[in-house]
């Protein structure tokens, strides 16, 4: 008699779908279609999906991230920068910071690429539909907010009052500075103000806080009452932001953050992006203000 | 559940039917320490009289042989521009275990509540519980051991069948059709009323003999309130950050991934290796910020997932009480002792 | 050497760059691993172009851009051959424990110099100076460690180095290796080890043969010698076996002080 143990075929038996079994490890191959140079340090890089059915079925949602991998280099997230409404031929915002960064700013155009994802939670736009919204990005938190920004821009008459706030260490460090007069002239107030100014600035000088003061100012609490924030960008600039915010009565489940964390799998499974003991990639990496706020270790 | 009552010859004959077929994975003696006590571990055996069926503790847990310590996830071979990504779940045959105590295979089931359960099930995890075909065995409290605090002091399901020696014979829990089916094979018998005393007593037995024990009593809002204790900083100073509490344990899970190339430059792969959260770069962010600096927010950020975060998610701590992190740690750090000082507010070893 | 033909990885093309081996006061034996794996040996070398390496070929060329250091410096004139290494090379690595921490050469730096030539050479004194690692003279890039270093370790370096990409070492403690490998905890058996404070990356090549690790790849990261120290006093080793240890390769010179008397 046999007693051999009957083999159990993970993938018939969990996967019945090929898309189920694509959920883990399985990597849209992907092609670098052109790098644009925005700063000294970041780059924007439009990455293709080559199979045009994946690329069709890429959808994700404004503040999602994908895990875009270089075979051999390493792999890492990266928040989604382009409209949701372009799918599976993405952009992504990359600042030059480590090893996986470096690598990428040297390899040329038509290199390719993996992508996993899309990944995490996201801005619940249906949900400000009537509403003003603040778009408040710091530094590289621009490269998120960048896809809300074209979310609001593609639906711009279900939304109210728009403000993008936006600030930044000197006017070199401003990124998509190319995009900023379409950004006005679809009625969205862009406020633009750098920490250092050079010879030539003829903007805002300070911190982003002095935007939001002078929006203070201007506004009545009414409007608050009926806005929804999302802010973007180093922890102490969102804290110090939302803060403010939350003296106006906004509160804090209207507001949202994306948080960064280290990440290796994207999907709850290495525990390197854990806030307190909370998955980043999974609850996040978008969080209203009051899930950050119970956070231990969030800011 | 079925039940049955096996004579103890009977259980060589199970293992030899089994080891003729499969790979049998079980507990050997190892050596013996520096005060003669023996030491186990998990290997693969060929020969029933190797098994150490009164084992105390292995040193290591059981999980490398579903959660490799370090595994290739997926290789590349390399065309310039272009490469091709092959991925293998890593299983080539189903295999059996042969003798886990209560505690690793309730470790297993909380691996799988993250690793199978949730919305992206890892296969290559999968693969290998799927085919693994285990065989409880119960066990004798050892001084380190509170699996009872923690609810983990017996298995309720996750494995094929549990043996517990009732005196004079095994008594057996049958969970799957596998293994119904093999004991088929050699000569069992239908459990009659003074055997279910026997198991009883048996158990009874068993729980008199704890030495540790953890409160687990509102322990996860204790530890959100005592978040910015002393205390931590006092066991951070004792704390080595070698990693070896997470590397015994039966439920660390979390792993780091290097990509490797091969030095003629035609392949790459992609290597998922078991890490530890009490490592110095453990929370480090690409441009160099480290969200866990130092080793005492690193080690309280162990027992936040273990005792706070999996509860908040599954409702039972990821914790499951077997000792062998307070067993192995040079610095003499213990779950009971850790969490009794964080309740207290004070270290209690007298330091 | 011939010339390879270029080679790309993803799309990046990959520098062969000139190499130099040089040897201070040392036994060669980290040189002597690079050899050691024929079977890898000719990628090694398509990787990059060997100009000069006195155990594998005769001649040598001064033009390079990596310079493979091997060994500390001992004499007078070792210092003045370090800084022409150092002027010509883009990149000087320090290559392995001699020549990051001084290795086992500077354990006669516990001793009088005096009596260490005297013990040593007896009549025939030759010259010889306190013991110093590469970096107490010049900067160095890139550290290699081990005695002697791990030839997988240096041909993943070197292969980074070709393609371009970061450099990384485990800042882990060699006990993450020892575990994964499986061996009973050395202090379970009564040995010493300093495995809990050395940096990994030699896969725990001693504790795997039973050996105490005598920490030839210097400290890990953030390790905490001091309550090592306590705990090998605990488990009965004299002051004198842990520093015996601590002080073998030189590695935790910085980090012995109130543990010496």
């Amino acid at each position: 008699m046999d007693n051999k143990l009957p083999f159990n075929d993970v993938i018939d038996q969990r996967h019945h779908r090929r898309s189920d079994l694509s959920s883990f490890e399985y990597t849209h191959k992907a092609e670098i279609t052109s790098i644009h140079k925005l700063t000294e340090q970041e780059n924007l890089y439009r990455i293709q999906i080559i199979d045009p059915a994946e690329r069709e079925r890429f959808e994700f949602r404004p503040g999602q991230f994908l895990m875009l991998e270089l075979p051999g280099i390493g792999d890492a997230p990266f928040s989604i920068s382009s409209p949701p409404s372009r799918k599976g031929d993405v952009e992504l915002c990359i600042r030059k910071v480590g090893g996986l960064t470096s690598f990428l700013s040297r390899v040329e155009r038509g290199t390719h690429v993996g992508i996993r994802g899309p990944f995490g939670t996201s801005f619940p736009m249906e949900k400000m539909y009537g509403q003003n919204i603040m778009l408040i990005a710091g530094g590289l938190g621009l490269a998120p907010l960048r896809t809300p920004i074209s979310y609001v821009q593609e639906n711009r008459s279900r939304f109210n009052n728009v403000d993008i706030i936006y600030g930044t260490k000197d006017p070199l460090q401003l990124l998509f500075t190319y995009q900023y007069d379409m950004w006005r002239a679809d009625d969205m107030r862009l406020s633009i103000i750098v920490e250092k100014p050079d010879a030539s600035w003829q903007g805002r000088t300070g911190m982003i806080t002095r935007v939001i003061e002078e929006i203070f100012e201007e506004r009545d609490d009414a409007f608050f009452r009926n806005t929804y924030a999302i802010v973007c960008g180093p922890p102490i600039m969102f804290k110090f932001v939302c803060s403010m915010l939350n003296q106006k009565d906004l509160p804090m489940q209207k507001m949202f953050v994306s948080l960064e964390r280290r990440m290796h799998c994207g999907m709850g499974k290495c525990c390197r992006c854990n806030v307190g003991s909370t998955y980043t990639c999974l609850s996040g990496p978008v969080f209203d203000y009051w899930t950050v706020m119970n956070l231990k270790e969030a800011i | 559940m079925i039940f049955r009552v096996i004579e103890k010859a009977e259980l060589r004959s199970l293992f030899t039917m089994l080891s003729a077929a499969n790979r049998v994975i079980g507990p050997v003696g190892v050596g013996l320490d520096r005060s003669g006590r023996q030491l186990y571990g998990f290997e693969e055996v060929h020969d029933f009289d190797r098994v150490a069926l009164d084992y105390t503790m292995t040193s290591l847990s059981a999980k490398k042989y579903f959660l490799p310590y370090r595994e290739i996830m997926a290789t590349f071979t390399m065309d310039n521009k272009d490469w091709q990504k092959r991925i293998d779940y890593n299983i080539d045959a189903p295999f059996v275990f042969f003798g886990m105590h209560a505690c690793d295979i309730n470790a297993l089931n909380r691996l799988d509540k993250v690793l199978m359960g949730s919305v992206y099930p890892m296969p290559y995890y999968a693969a290998k519980r799927k085919n693994a075909f285990i065989i409880g065995i119960g066990c004798e409290p050892q001084p380190n051991c509170f699996c009872r605090s923690m609810g983990t002091d017996t298995a309720l399901h996750g494995f094929d069948m549990f043996i517990t020696d009732i005196g004079d014979r095994y008594f057996i829990e049958i969970q799957s059709d596998t293994a119904f089916n093999f004991l088929k094979k050699i000569r069992t018998g239908e459990p009659v009323e003074a055997d279910h005393l026997s198991f009883m007593k048996t158990g009874a037995g068993k729980n008199e003999k704890f030495a540790a024990s953890v409160d687990t009593t509102d322990l996860t809002k204790i530890l959100d309130m005592e978040f910015q204790s002393e205390v931590w900083k006092q066991w951070g100073d004792k704390c080595l950050g070698c990693g070896t509490c997470a590397n015994v344990c039966p439920t660390c899970y979390c792993y780091s991934v290097e990509e490797e190339v091969s030095i003629d430059l035609t392949a790459a792969a992609k290597v998922k290796k078991l890490y530890s959260c009490n490592l110095i770069d453990f929370a480090v962010v690409a441009g160099g910020h480290n969200f866990r600096p130092e080793r005492h927010s690193r080690l309280k950020y162990r027992y936040y997932h273990k005792h706070r975060g999996f509860v908040e998610a599954y409702e039972e701590s990821l914790c499951v009480g077997c000792g062998r992190c307070g067993e192995a740690c040079l610095a003499d750090i213990t779950v009971p002792e850790v969490i009794a000082s964080v309740r207290e507010g004070r270290k209690t070893d007298g330091q | 050497m011939s010339d390879s033909p270029a080679k790309a990885y993803l799309g990046v093309p990959v520098r062969r760059p000139r190499v130099a081996f040089f040897e201070l006061s040392s036994c060669e034996g980290c040189q002597l691993q690079i050899l050691n794996n024929e079977a890898s040996l000719l990628d090694f070398l398509s990787l990059v172009e060997v100009v000069r390496f006195r155990e594998g070929m005769s001649g040598g060329s001064d033009e390079y851009e990596i310079a493979f250091v091997e060994g500390s410096v001992t004499r007078d004139d070792e210092v003045g051959r370090l800084q022409k290494i150092r002027e010509t090379a883009k990149v000087l690595v320090a290559f392995g424990s001699c020549a990051c921490f001084g290795g086992v050469n500077q354990l006669k730096n516990r001793f009088c110099l005096d009596w260490v030539k005297k013990e040593v050479y007896g009549d025939h004194p030759v010259e010889t100076a306190e013991v110093r690692p590469l970096d107490a003279i010049v900067q160095v890039d890139l550290r290699i460690y081990g005695c002697p270093v791990k030839k997988e370790e240096v041909e993943k370096i070197v292969t980074h180095i070709a393609i371009g990409s970061d450099i990384t070492y485990p800042r882990y403690p060699v006990c993450m290796e020892c575990k994964a490998n499986g061996n009973v905890c050395l202090y379970d058996l009564g040995e010493p080890c300093l495995g809990p404070v050395t940096r990994a990356g030699c896969d725990s090549w001693c504790p795997n043969n039973r050996a105490g690790c005598w920490g030839c790849r210097g400290p890990s990261d953030d390790m905490n010698i001091l309550q090592l120290v306590d705990i090998m006093k605990r488990h009965g080793f004299s002051e004198e076996t842990i520093l015996d240890r601590l002080e073998c390769f030189g590695g935790f010179s910085g980090h012995l002080e109130g543990l010496k008397k």
